[in-house]
């Protein structure tokens, strides 16, 4: 984790309201991997007290340079669309902890929701860097908020849902999944909560619906991974990039937790963002 | 006068401290005035040499009581710090004058459902509900840490009966690396969070005293701001032994969902704090601070040197920063710095004048009109 300067080098509107900016960070480049994100300052304008996070959507070491993905929402995320190019901002990162990609799957399932796609578009850069084979599942709304080709790399194979069934399937994502699950060694998901729910719930019923060897069984079966760990996330077939309210994103106030099935709460930013969906408590139970 | 060689006389020994040290922990109690610029890399002398550039040390030290000696009286806020190792990789904690550690119960606790936090105009809402693992697990966990640093670490206790408060400082006392308490009696966000102590004189000094009685760590008592008069359950606390105030709490609040169906917080109302509530912190502090005697913190929405300053005029020792952390994690490291800097630009060496220059000459009498404010 560190405080560093970055520089504004692009910032353009690639869908309606969603914006892509690139900064010069080389410290952040070389050092963070797919599923962190960063914790950015906003300009001094009175009544912004917070800073915003926005995961690292692609990061290239060779530049230096960072990418960030953002929705327009309010006036924190409007005042990064009025940014110049060599503007300099105040970013905190890399933090959290990242995806964790097991060494002997061959075949990633990516599965974005709108905005989530910010989440998984590093990660594609990642497994393609190593040789692995990547599907990207896509869900928006409508074909106007499609995230654009152009902007993927050419290795991966990507499909679209909408809601409207403007563009490619016409659904929810989810139901695309069932065609990919059983080609597919390890999925990684991020988007809306009820997304990632479903995609938990399919994901509980794969092994026996399928019949799908579980990876790991070989080598270090008798082994008690404790759950939380990287050991036992690599190990997870679907992880999911959580999305909370947050203060702090070092892990000292607490705000963005969610409830996962051991009964603690654990904080996005600190354990997370990234889970395994078998983590997450999805009927968020609070004892109350 | 010729005296024994074995026996020690003002002649021939050391010079003798002013006073018996009762400190508990001496913490180096001056601060090198560097410029902003270089003060990342400048590395202080160890002692100021001469009489040329003692000048340029300002004693920024800060006396709570019971021996809490603060090296400087920038501190952080319980609950927007941590345990002071989550921040550690981008602030020099030892530079700060303390910290006040997430509020700890006996029991851990899993604190409120989310949302916990929303940012609100010129402040922010959070609603965490005194999640923590216990006071046990944080002896445990962070105990040793703290002992190997330099910042005096207070421990910030929070429970739902007397006996709670009682039983926790009964653990942290005596553990090395706990340099004091803050008995957060305001929890504005726990059903059973202790509010019910804050907003009652006798209640309040209840607890500051059975708490008092289970512990010699040095006590502050965080007060609430959600009351119609403070003065009276200020006074309470401090006649019931605290060494030192903390004033304030947040405020209680709410905000709507964006879909306008039901309150945003999990827990519908949250604690604001940030810039928006400081008028009301520096009301309080300025009426706390003329009608007891013991130090008070003030705390609320300090984000700039003129907000520390400004509670110091009104009667404040010392000042913790809080939400202001979040957006800039350095903020405190460079009040101190700056602090030590106006206090020089004023030819100051030390902060202490700074203090309650805006009180009136004589402390007003306390309104007999209830809830009336009389500035």
């Amino acid at each position: 984790m560190r405080l560093v300067g970055a520089e504004l080098i692009g910032s353009r509107e690639i869908l309606p309201g969603q914006w892509l900016q690139s900064y010069h960070a080389p410290a952040l480049a070389t050092g963070s991997r797919a599923g962190q994100f960063v914790h950015v300052r906003t300009g001094d304008l009175s009544g912004l007290v917070l800073r915003r996070p926005f995961s690292i959507n692609t990061a290239d070491q060779a530049t230096g340079t960072i990418t960030i993905h953002f929705r327009t929402i309010g006036r924190g995320t409007e005042w990064f669309t009025h940014l110049r190019p060599g503007d300099t901002i105040d970013m905190l990162g890399p933090l959290g902890r990242p995806f964790e990609v097991d060494a002997r799957s061959r075949h990633l399932l990516l599965v974005a929701g709108g905005l989530g796609m910010a989440g998984v578009r590093y990660l594609a850069d990642e497994a393609i860097r190593d040789g692995r084979q990547v599907t990207l599942l896509f869900g928006a709304a409508s074909a106007r908020d499609v995230y654009p080709t152009s902007l993927l790399p050419d290795e991966i194979e990507y499909v679209v849902a909408t809601d409207d069934g403007t563009m490619g399937h016409h659904g929810f994502v989810t139901e695309l999944v069932t065609d990919y699950e059983g080609w597919a060694d390890q999925a990684f998901a991020c988007g809306p909560e009820p997304m990632l729910r479903a995609l938990a719930r399919q994901a509980v019923g794969r092994r026996d619906r399928l019949g799908v060897a579980k990876l790991g069984r070989k080598r270090g079966a008798g082994k008690a991974v404790p759950p939380g760990s990287p050991a036992a996330r690599r190990k997870a077939f679907l992880q999911v990039s959580m999305e909370q309210r947050m203060g702090c994103a070092v892990g000292a106030c607490l705000g963005c937790v969610v409830m996962t099935t051991s009964g603690t709460p654990q904080r996005v930013c600190r354990e997370g963002p990234v889970f395994a969906s078998e983590e997450i408590d999805w009927e968020g139970g609070w004892g109350r | 006068m010729r005296a024994k060689r074995r026996v020690v006389t003002a002649g021939t020994a050391a010079p003798t401290p002013r006073r018996t040290p009762t400190v508990r922990k001496l913490k180096s109690a001056f601060v090198p005035v560097r410029p902003r610029s270089s003060s990342a890399t400048t590395v202080a002398p160890a002692t100021p040499d001469g009489a040329d550039s003692s000048s340029t040390w300002v004693d920024l030290s800060v006396d709570l009581g019971r021996g809490l000696v603060l090296p400087n009286p920038i501190l952080v806020a319980s609950g927007t710090f941590g345990y002071g190792i989550e921040y550690a990789d981008v602030v020099d904690v030892d530079r700060l004058g303390a910290i006040c550690c997430k509020g700890t119960t006996l029991r851990p606790r899993i604190g409120n459902p989310t949302p916990r936090v929303t940012e609100t105009p010129g402040g922010m809402l959070n609603s965490i509900g005194l999640q923590n693992p216990g006071v046990d697990a944080v002896v445990e966990k962070y105990a040793a840490t703290w002992a190997g640093w330099r910042v005096p670490v207070i421990v910030n206790v929070a429970g739902e009966s007397v006996g709670d408060y009682v039983e926790v400082v009964r653990r942290l006392d005596g553990v090395p690396g706990i340099a004091g308490i803050e008995l957060n009696i305001s929890c504005p966000n726990v059903g059973r969070g202790g509010l019910q102590f804050a907003i009652d004189a006798d209640a309040a000094a209840g607890v500051t005293a059975a708490v008092r009685r289970a512990t010699d760590l040095p006590l502050l008592v965080k007060l609430s701001p959600n009351v119609a008069d403070v003065r009276p359950i200020a006074r309470a606390i401090a006649d019931a032994g605290a060494d030192a105030l903390t004033a304030i709490n947040t405020l209680s609040g709410i905000a709507v969902g964006p879909t306008r169906e039901r309150p945003l917080l999990g827990n519908v109302y949250g604690g604001l704090s940030g810039p928006a509530i400081k008028p009301v912190a520096l009301r309080i502090v300025y009426e706390v601070c003329q009608v007891v005697r013991i130090p008070v913190v003030a705390i609320g929405g300090v984000t700039v040197l003129a907000d520390v300053l400004d509670y110091l005029a009104v009667g404040a020792v010392a000042v913790q920063v809080g939400t202001a952390i979040f957006a800039d994690p350095t903020l405190p490291v460079r009040l101190v710095d700056e602090v030590a800097e106006a206090c020089r630009a004023r030819g100051l060496g030390s902060y202490r004048p700074l203090i309650g220059t805006a009180l009136p000459k004589k402390a007003s009498a306390p309104s007999s009109k209830g809830v009336e404010y009389r500035p």
